[in-house]
């Protein structure tokens, strides 16, 4: 029996560790995480920020060692993953939850052809024949814009744009109810870009698949995304529709990320920049993990972690200085 | 040409050709391209990957040696340079690289690799003023003299790419070329060093050549934006010309395509091209960008377009520029 | 210590070599038979050409710790000066191989062309015969000696280095580091000599470790067959062809050469295996 909760996928206090000859990597730590059905969700976040390492955690696939995760519960159709057995973990992987790569190149294998790529997913997870399979392999092509007779074809054959639709259609060929996409788009040139952003849209409405897009640019989550997590340091600092995070973003964190990306509609000579660097992952500072770079930060940012409170509704943060300001507001 | 006539012109390129040998006939890498770049302008050079922007970008400066074609540095063709002229020319003209993890030796420290130009060109008789040349370096890019004997592999790309820019520096260099300097950064990262580049170039007046794909870095740096499709530039004019009246087709399309980090702007008409860039291997006679033109006629295939002046300072390789505004007009 | 600057890669690679035990047993026991070599005439308890056949096929003893051959001399104290040998004929053959094979291979990865095409296309003549009748073939022409083995074991193993260099130096060119180089206007002899070579220092370290190895073996077999060192001079190999006609009566005098140039074999092979994995980039953080 699946009790049906409200998320498809909950996430609580997450953490997960390395251990490198540098000393022990914390990439995510803490980590509080809710997705409904078919909700796109942007993570967002630098490089290190624990985005990849969060997709992996959820998929089930964080190499150990040296990866481990600590603690924290990962709830998919509200049951805790973390809890089963590699062989339910295999039937959730591909079949439920599909991953899509930053790298078309090296995430298809060069001797098989690509409808026989696709028809593996499916064998994997349906009880299909070969011939259904490869029919429904070319139905999938056909589906994410590439001609079924292109199905034979090697993918050293495509183009970098014409691979990411075959990744596209292997994540999507068991029908899953949650993709995650790490930097779909990020290897692609801007034409090539706009032109698999406009398939994923596409897709999404046809499949009504939960997403979790994965990257770096805050563009492309304009395009694709329903809400906005940021990530850094291993934590969500902020949460919230995209239309509210873009509006109004409210941790200094996001503000800075904003600032930092060249406006294609102002004029200026100099860009605002965040001083400083993100935190070293083996030394992470105690408190807000954000506060050594932060403007407005105090001795109180230092010394606790501050946890994600609603400002508005649908709109969490996690920062005291914002919580400090909306109570005040509250109670004055 | 028809810039103004105060500007001088530090960099011009006439006629000038790459052509690679590649087993299926000659890769057409630049093709009879004729810029000129102004003493003390940042010429932004865009397009998308494989249409020739870094290979232009190292013929400039001598490090692939033309296949025909002349590049004027002042008056001298430095195409002819002999070997003695070249090393002469190499402190005039120096180059930052794109992958700041690639481009530095690992086995060397930070001190070492500034240090290597003024070692190479023997520009100090001693150690002594070698190393107040390199602490004044460092002070200049912003790195720590704390770092001075710390390596590559310990550093944050950010620090590593200011290494790169201090030995670009190194040698007092008029001309430099940037290719994709911060395509590999974080974005916060990315403005640390657009704002570097800039305040160096405020301060030491350098001329700049700015390739990237990355729109909205390249409308806020340059001063004026060249766009080339497979070896040829198609379109330069001033950054907000292009930017507000883009002429050619293409550089309506690649404009249109730009995810922009804000949902309040209604996208007019995003122009999504068909198809990939095809093969610069033996291209054909005509228009290069015929196969993807939303706006193609019959007769563009007859002759390739040459770079004319269609109004002030705004340059256009396109056979039917008129037809192209015509159709825009009555959908605007 | 300049050199072992924290975190320069030399301090990385020991610190990573030290948790390897098997390549610090093997450092050890190098140094111990460095030591011996060095100090061979104050460790042996007797000259190695001493004979005293009234002591001949003396089983080891008191006086005689690994016991006494056909003419009665010391077999340790032979083993202690064979040492000399083993270890000259294996790092002076094996530098030769690593410099002008080096050298080749830098030549043939930097320069590319025909230039490449020539120099491997010999390489892969000599490699084409197998390596021990190649130093079978120029240890007779030459004749024996000392000198005449170390070449003839060292140009037995020139086209390994040759194409190891080749192949280190060709990943390195593609570098944009050597492009920046030359961007600053840098000659080739400088870019080889400051950034090719430092960077493909540990693939030929490592070879070089394996080599000297083969290089040893390779003399004792050479010596084995009257090539190599002549006597009354002890050399491993030689030792071993010595016992030849009484393995049945004092198998000592076979086992303990035999022995010294087992452990030597294994010690280099734990060391080199050993740096391998302490060089290799790809384990760096």
């Amino acid at each position: 029996m699946t009790q049906h909760s409200e998320f498809l996928l909950e996430i609580r206090d997450l953490r997960v560790q390395f251990h490198t000859d540098t000393g022990l990597v914390k990439a995510v730590e803490g980590l509080n995480f809710t997705l409904k059905r078919g909700e796109a969700v942007g993570l967002v976040g630098e490089t290190g920020a624990g985005k990849t390492t969060t997709a992996l955690a959820i998929m089930q696939l964080i190499a150990s060692p040296p990866g481990k995760i600590t603690s924290g519960q990962i709830f998919f159709d509200g049951k805790d993953i973390l809890t089963k057995s590699e062989e339910e973990k295999r039937h959730i992987r591909g079949k439920k939850v599909a991953m899509i790569f930053q790298d078309p190149m090296t995430s298809l294998n060069p001797v098989l052809t690509v409808q026989e790529q696709i028809a593996e997913m499916i064998r994997l997870h349906e009880q299909v024949t070969n011939k259904e399979a490869l029919e429904k392999a070319r139905a999938m092509l056909q589906l994410v814009g590439i001609q079924p007779e292109r199905g034979p074809d090697y993918p050293h054959q495509f183009s970098g744009g014409m691979k990411q639709r075959v990744v596209i259609a292997i994540a999507l060929a068991c029908n899953p109810q949650l993709l995650i996409a790490d930097e779909p788009t990020t290897a692609l040139d801007v034409t090539i870009q706009a032109q698999v952003l406009e398939l994923m849209r596409e897709l999404k409405q046809h499949f009504n698949t939960a997403t979790i897009l994965i990257t770096h640019d805050l563009g492309v989550v304009a395009e694709l995304c329903d809400s906005v997590a940021i990530m850094y340091a291993g934590r969500i600092l902020e949460k919230a529709d995209a239309r509210t995070l873009y509006g109004n973003p409210q941790h200094p964190y996001t503000q800075g990320l904003f600032h930092s990306i060249p406006d294609l509609t102002k004029n200026v000579h100099r860009l605002n920049t965040m001083p400083g660097l993100p935190p070293d992952p083996t030394a992470l500072p105690p408190g807000c993990c954000f506060a050594p770079r932060c403007q407005y930060a105090d001795e109180a940012c230092s010394a606790n972690s501050p946890d994600m409170t609603e400002v508005e509704p649908g709109h969490f943060v996690a920062c005291f200085k914002i919580q400090e300001k909306n109570g005040r507001q509250a109670h004055g | 040409m028809g810039s103004p006539a105060v500007t001088e012109t530090m960099v011009e390129t006439r006629r000038l050709k790459k052509y690679f040998s590649t087993p299926k006939g000659p890769l057409h890498a630049v093709d009879d391209v004729n810029i000129f770049i102004a003493k003390g302008e940042t010429l932004g050079l865009v397009g998308e990957s494989g249409c020739g922007k870094s290979t232009l970008g190292r013929v400039v400066i001598r490090l692939l040696e033309a296949t025909g074609g002349s590049v004027l540095f002042g008056d001298q063709d430095i195409v002819k340079f002999d070997k003695n002229d070249l090393r002469t020319f190499r402190k005039r003209a120096q180059m930052v690289f794109q992958d700041p993890y690639s481009s530095l030796n690992p086995r060397l420290s930070v001190e070492q690799l500034i240090a290597e130009p003024l070692r190479i060109h023997k520009v100090y008789p001693n150690e002594r003023e070698t190393s107040v040349r390199i602490k004044e370096l460092m002070d200049t890019v912003g790195l720590a003299q704390r770092l001075a004997t710390s390596f590559p592999h310990e550093l944050d790309g950010g620090r590593r790419q200011r290494i790169g820019v201090a030995r670009a520096l190194a040698l007092n260099p008029e001309f430099i070329v940037l290719d994709e300097p911060v395509s590999a950064l974080d974005v916060c990262i990315q403005a640390q060093i657009l704002n570097l580049l800039q305040d160096l170039k405020d301060q030491f007046q350098y001329t700049y050549l700015f390739i990237t794909h990355d729109l909205s870095v390249v409308r806020h740096i340059s001063n004026r934006i060249a766009v080339m499709y497979l070896g040829k530039v198609i379109e330069l004019a001033h950054h907000l010309e292009i930017f507000e009246n883009p002429q050619h087709p293409y550089t309506q399309a690649l404009l249109s395509a730009i995810p922009i980090p804000k949902l309040d702007i209604v996208r007019k008409d995003r122009i999504i091209l068909e198809g990939d860039v095809p093969s610069p291997v033996n291209p054909p006679a005509g228009c290069r960008f015929y196969g993807r033109c939303p706006s193609r006629q019959a007769d563009c295939l007859e002759e390739t377009p040459e770079l004319v002046e269609i109004g002030p300072n705004h340059f256009l390789a396109c056979c039917h520029p008129g037809a192209i505004t015509a159709q825009k007009q009555p959908a605007q | 210590m300049v050199l072992l600057r924290k975190n320069s890669n030399l301090y990385l690679t020991l610190v990573r070599l030290r948790r390897n035990r098997l390549a610090v047993l093997g450092l050890w026991i190098m140094l111990i038979l460095l030591l011996t070599a060095v100090f061979a005439p104050l460790l042996a308890p007797y000259h190695y050409a001493t004979q005293n056949l009234v002591d001949a096929f003396e089983p080891p003893s008191w006086a005689h710790p690994l016991g006494t051959d056909d003419f009665g001399r010391d077999i340790l104290s032979r083993i202690i000066y064979g040492a000399q040998v083993s270890l000259q004929v294996g790092v002076f053959a094996v530098s030769l191989a690593m410099l002008s094979g080096g050298v080749l291979g830098a030549i043939a990865g930097y320069y590319g062309g025909h230039l490449d095409d020539v120099i491997m296309r010999f390489m892969d003549v000599l490699f084409a015969i197998p390596q021990i009748l190649l130093a079978i073939t120029i240890a007779a022409a030459l004749g024996p000696g000392l000198m005449n083995l170390t070449i003839a074991v060292g140009i037995a193993a020139l086209p390994t280095f040759a194409r190891i260099v080749r192949g280190a130096v060709l990943s390195i060119v593609g570098q944009e580091y050597i492009e920046a180089a030359r961007c600053m206007g840098a000659s080739d002899a400088w870019i080889i000599a400051k950034h090719i070579l430092p960077n493909c220092s540990a693939p030929i370290i490592v070879q070089g470790t394996l080599r000297v190895a083969q290089a040893i073996l390779a003399a004792a077999a050479l010596s084995f067959l009257g090539l190599g060192i002549q006597p009354p001079f002890p050399e491993w190999g030689g030792m071993l062809a010595g016992s030849r006609g009484y393995l049945r009566d004092y198998a000592y005098m076979a086992v303990f050469p035999g022995l010294a140039i087992m452990i030597t074999i294994m010690a280099l092979n734990f060391l080199g295996d050993g740096l391998r994995d302490a060089m290799d980039p790809k384990l760096k953080r």
